[in-house]
């Protein structure tokens, strides 16, 4: 198999890659852009879960706050997913060989099938108790499993500072 | 019961959060303050890059021997905030470093003080490095 290394040395090399990595203002500001769309997403995503474990919320029709929350949920996902590849793209060797960075990554696909399991099968058959403040077994499991899976990648995220293991 | 729950929650949380921030980005988790060195030697290689800095500077040893050390700085922003720039440095110029080694890589260490060939000095460390006055 052809090593992808030499793919993201030619990446690392790039003129604006390099610029964006001795940035005096440009790194900051994209940091933390990242930074402040991760709050904004997991921040709602963790409403919905709380609804879904039976937290808060269970007064409220569960299609309701799904109606309200997701707009605003993928209004966080795209500018922190846009930032984190460009900030992937301005140092990618320094990611390549981080172990938390390769956590995160397999977190991040977990935490998304969950997302994508629950929103294309388990809500879709909501309707039945979507006043109930009690979600479906099913749905309290998306609920737990979303909640504990996005902390993890938020805290992998972060450690991803702390290279333990060169 | 509920409500009570989240608060305990939070109430965890916040004590929680309060850990990392006393040992902020962890000067204390990979060097040693009780270790401080002052390096004399040719800078072979800067890396200016963000979020941190790298110095990478030949030192000959006392029994004659060169060490190779890699010198952890802070990043761009800051530097430039202390006057630094890109420019003054030249790989293979002469430089002084006072900094603090590794506590697991004797040959890393965390830069504080940078004294160039011309006699300009710089604060050069990180947030959250001893409280030695190099940053004054």
């Amino acid at each position: 198999m052809p090593s992808i290394v030499p793919a993201l040395e030619w990446l690392e090399g790039l003129a604006w890659t390099t610029a964006i990595r001795e940035s005096v203002w440009g790194y900051p500001m994209i940091e933390t852009a990242h930074v402040a769309s991760i709050v904004a997403f997991a921040g709602l995503v963790i409403m919905m879960d709380l609804r879904l474990v039976g937290l808060a919320f269970t007064h409220a029709p569960l299609a309701q706050i799904q109606r309200r929350l997701f707009p605003w949920q993928i209004a966080g996902l795209v500018p922190s997913t846009a930032t984190g590849l460009l900030l992937c793209c301005i140092d990618p060797m320094r990611y390549y060989g981080n172990v938390f960075f390769r956590v995160k990554l397999v977190l991040l696909a977990l935490a998304g099938l969950n997302a994508l399991a629950f929103h294309l099968k388990t809500y879709r058959r909501a309707e039945r108790w979507d006043e109930d403040p009690q979600a479906t077994a099913t749905a309290r499991l998306a609920g737990a499993v979303s909640l504990l899976l996005w902390s993890a990648t938020i805290v992998s995220g972060r450690l991803i500072a702390y290279n333990w293991f060169k | 019961m509920k409500t009570k729950i989240l608060l305990v929650l939070l109430a965890a949380g916040a004590l929680w959060s309060v850990r990392p921030a006393q040992a902020h980005h962890a000067f204390a988790a990979e060097y040693d303050e009780k270790k401080p060195v002052t390096l004399t030697g040719i800078v072979t290689k800067v890396q200016w890059v963000n979020p941190h800095g790298w110095i990478y500077m030949d030192v000959k040893q006392p029994d004659g021997k060169v060490k190779h050390w890699t010198i952890e700085t802070a990043g761009p922003s800051q530097l430039s905030r202390h006057g630094l720039k890109k420019a003054d440095f030249t790989d293979g110029m002469s430089a002084v470093v006072k900094a603090y080694q590794g506590l697991k890589d004797p040959a890393l260490a965390n830069g504080r003080t940078l004294v160039l060939a011309d006699g300009r000095s710089f604060y050069v460390g990180s947030v959250g490095g001893p409280n030695d006055g190099a940053d004054r």
